[in-house]
């Protein structure tokens, strides 16, 4: 009688305490058991680019053996990003290093989330003067107001361009001319070229080949832009997609699905989207990001010859694209914030590290390399005798990123407005006026109410 | 206790009885404390910051906005649309009770193999929703689908777009969470089956009964309980369906024709970082839950029979 007591006290402690301490956990994690510093990081990345950021995170912790005990890399979908980083954020639990957007610096440093790099830099003696997309470092300035001026709160990952590529080999099979970077097609001729490539090749009666495939969220800003047209007004308050000029881009845009045909249908894209159709060689015309570009020379990946062009032109003459950037930043509550902001300095403007990034070093080429000189230099040299598989028009990048009489690259407007809600509403409708079931003056009647109210929202939270 | 009493007499307990009442706490308390960390406090943080215009970021308490957000939910026609969605959803639950049943009683006898059959009408309930929900997406595939390959060796002509299609996408989950939960009738309704005495079946048919009226008059009413057990779980689970739309229509379907209420909560409070406004659905609908369970059981004594 007395030892079923016993058990049965033991038992009853046991549970009790286990379910208590369920909740409780975390042991301090910042040390190891030596003094060394241990750095959490969390990030996105491709296939292509998570090895390589790896890689460079245990190299840079084996160079820093001495101080630096364990770096715990995680990395997850782009897709995935922002959620999981909402709840690691709610839940109090951010990792030292994460990244941050620009339309994001002035929410989490006004909410305290991250950590002024501006001292941490000066301290270790860091320089940002070589850094070559100065638009793009600028975005993370905060000064307590404006957003591009002031302290550096994050570094640049990258700078991103989203450029147009065309398939060689359907080029070589139609019999048709490669486009010439110096010469954007008008959005007329560009119509003509790819009607060239619409067709049925197995004779099954269906359409298999077509000209290009156009994803609403990345391409329709192209078409906006070109036009002289913009989403939103030069205060970002406004939603201006009423204008004549954003009507008629909006309306080639459409076209291209509805009246010329030379695109996927809005079902054909539901069943295989445009970008595995282009992996599967089904579109003459698809976007290539910097970060597209390993996994595009990649044979197994995409088996077939390519290169970059530009986007159609609409009534500007220029051809217009969007760009991107990333920047890695430092959490508020780290405990090895100067370990932290040595790692990111590194990722972003470490010589070794950008020649392993760009491609210079190892043949992947997964961003263009943040430093001026590298880019000028040894990045030219290696793609033009060989060493670094590359598109040989690789101009068109820098193109769009510094911009000439004939190209432009911008930021997306969601990057100066706090959420990008307004846009989503956009987007994620598209595809009515797309499968013709509404014109383009019902969608405007319709959606830009909705838009400028989740624009207001969203400016109405930040003030 | 003891019984045959009318009420019980509230008296001071003796000592043995007060040990035996500590100890009964004891064992209690685990799972009682766990209910309060997991359940109760989670419950009653997402209520109040229901009241609030948290954005996962900023200060709860410093945007407190009261029923604000329960307002804008009532004019929000999207959540009326979401809602209505959801309800469209549940003809999966009659759908089911009927297969299941149907099925059920063909089972219900010695046939060769019966395990084996059992087995795999079973086999989808215990199977990830995730992965047989991507199978599925798969099977609907507008140009590669198995189902529009059958209809187009059949009859030549295309299938309709199953997940793109405002009708059709509701069509195609309702399918797929029938064909989910089809296992766990069956298998529950042959219990119920096999409690029902041979003598009934026997007595009515001396009384010269059809195959139908055994059916609609014993077999039916004395698997109520079943049912009935169904019914409640079936709604339950039903305002809550959330991975198979998330998985199969990750867009909500073109016009948000898929959604579900929880789809687009979630929405609202991880993608756009509105989680005050995420809560108040979160609260409406558990709200709305606890009324449909209780109308339910209320009703229960109208039509639930047990054999006594």
């Amino acid at each position: 009688m007395k030892l079923k007591k016993v058990s049965a006290i033991i038992l009853a402690t046991v549970l009790a305490a286990g379910t208590i301490l369920t909740g409780c956990g975390g042991k301090d994690s910042s040390t190891t058991s030596d003094g060394k510093k241990n750095l959490s990081v969390f990030i996105f990345a491709n296939d292509h680019e998570s090895p390589i950021y790896k890689g460079m995170i245990e190299q840079w912790q084996k160079d820093h053996e001495d101080t630096v005990g364990n770096v715990d890399v995680q990395i997850t979908t782009q897709d995935e990003y922002s959620k999981t980083l909402t709840g690691m954020m709610t839940a109090q639990k951010l990792p030292d290093i994460f990244y941050v957007g620009p339309e994001s610096v002035q929410q989490f440093v006004e909410n305290g989330y991250i950590e002024n790099l501006q001292p941490l830099l000066d301290d270790q003696g860091i320089s940002t003067d070589d850094l070559v997309a100065k638009e793009a470092l600028n975005s993370y300035r905060y000064d307590g107001e404006k957003v591009g001026e002031g302290d550096l709160y994050a570094l640049p990952k990258d700078a991103s361009v989203f450029a147009y590529a065309y398939n060689k080999d359907l080029f070589d099979k139609e019999g048709i001319p490669y486009p010439d970077p110096e010469n954007p097609y008008t959005y007329d001729e560009f119509v003509e070229v790819c009607k060239k490539f619409t067709k049925d090749t197995d004779g099954d009666g269906a359409i298999d080949q077509w000209g290009c495939g156009l994803a609403n969220a990345f391409m329709i800003q192209q078409y906006i832009w070109s036009n002289g047209a913009t989403f939103l007004s030069d205060d970002y308050k406004t939603v201006t997609i009423d204008t004549p000029e954003f009507k008629e881009a909006f309306q080639k845009y459409i076209d291209l699905t509805l009246k010329h045909e030379v695109t996927p249908t809005v079902e054909q894209d539901a069943s295989l989207g445009v970008y595995q159709r282009w992996l599967a060689g089904q579109e003459a015309f698809y976007a290539c990001g910097t970060w597209d570009v390993a996994a595009f020379m990649d044979k197994e990946t995409f088996p077939f010859n390519w290169d970059l062009c530009a986007y159609p032109t609409l009534s500007t003459g220029k051809s217009m694209t969007w760009l991107g950037t990333v920047g890695f930043c430092v959490s508020a509550n780290s405990k090895n914030k100067e370990e932290a902001a040595r790692l990111v300095s590194y990722l972003c403007a470490n010589e070794d590290g950008q020649k392993e990034l760009s491609g210079v070093v190892g043949g992947q080429s997964i961003q263009l390399p943040n430093l001026a000189s590298l880019a000028e230099g040894e990045f030219r040299t290696a793609i033009e005798n060989g060493d670094l598989p590359f598109p040989s028009n690789v101009d068109v990048f820098f193109n769009y990123l510094s911009g000439n009489d004939k190209y432009e690259g911008r930021f997306q407007e969601t990057t100066y407005t706090p959420n990008a809600e307004w846009f989503d509403v956009f987007v994620q409708n598209v595809d009515n006026v797309k499968n013709g079931s509404m014109t383009i003056d019902e969608f405007i009647e319709k959606y830009q109410p909705e838009m400028q109210e989740a624009l207001d929202t969203a400016w109405e939270s930040v003030e | 206790m003891s019984g045959g009493n009318t009420k019980p007499v509230k008296k001071k307990m003796n000592k043995a009885e007060f040990k035996e009442h500590c100890w009964g706490l004891t064992f209690v308390a685990p799972a009682f404390i766990g209910f309060c960390i997991f359940m109760a406090f989670p419950i009653a943080f997402a209520f109040i910051a229901s009241l609030t215009k948290w954005n996962g970021m900023n200060n709860m308490m410093d945007n407190f906005v009261g029923l604000a957000n329960y307002t804008k939910l009532l004019v929000d026609a999207k959540f009326w649309k979401v809602l209505g969605n959801t309800i469209i959803y549940m003809i999966g639950i009659p759908l089911g009770m009927i297969f299941g049943l149907l099925i059920a009683v063909a089972m219900n006898r010695k046939i060769r193999g019966i395990k084996v059959l059992r087995t795999l009408y079973y086999v989808p309930v215990v199977s990830s929703l995730v992965a047989v929900a991507i199978l599925w997406m798969w099977v609907f595939n507008y140009d590669y689908g198995l189902l529009n390959s059958i209809v187009k060796a059949v009859s030549g002509a295309h299938g309709p777009n199953w997940l793109g299609d405002e009708f059709w996408v509701k069509v195609s989950m309702i399918i797929f969470m029938v064909w989910k939960g089809l296992g766990s009738s069956i298998i529950l309704y042959l219990s119920g089956l096999q409690g029902i005495p041979r003598d009934y079946y026997e007595a009515a048919q001396i009384d010269g009964a059809s195959g139908w009226n055994l059916f609609r008059y014993i077999t039916v009413p004395l698997v109520s309980p079943v049912t009935f057990y169904l019914l409640i779980t079936g709604l339950i689970g039903g305002f809550q369906v959330f991975v198979e739309v998330l998985v199969m229509v990750p867009t909500g379907g073109l016009n948000y024709s898929a959604a579900t209420v929880v789809f687009y909560l979630y929405d609202k409070a991880f993608g756009s970082n509105q989680m005050g406004y995420g809560s108040a659905m979160a609260f409406l609908l558990a709200i709305l839950i606890f009324i449909v369970t209780a109308i339910n059981f209320k009703g229960q004594d109208k039509w639930v029979k047990t054999i006594e």
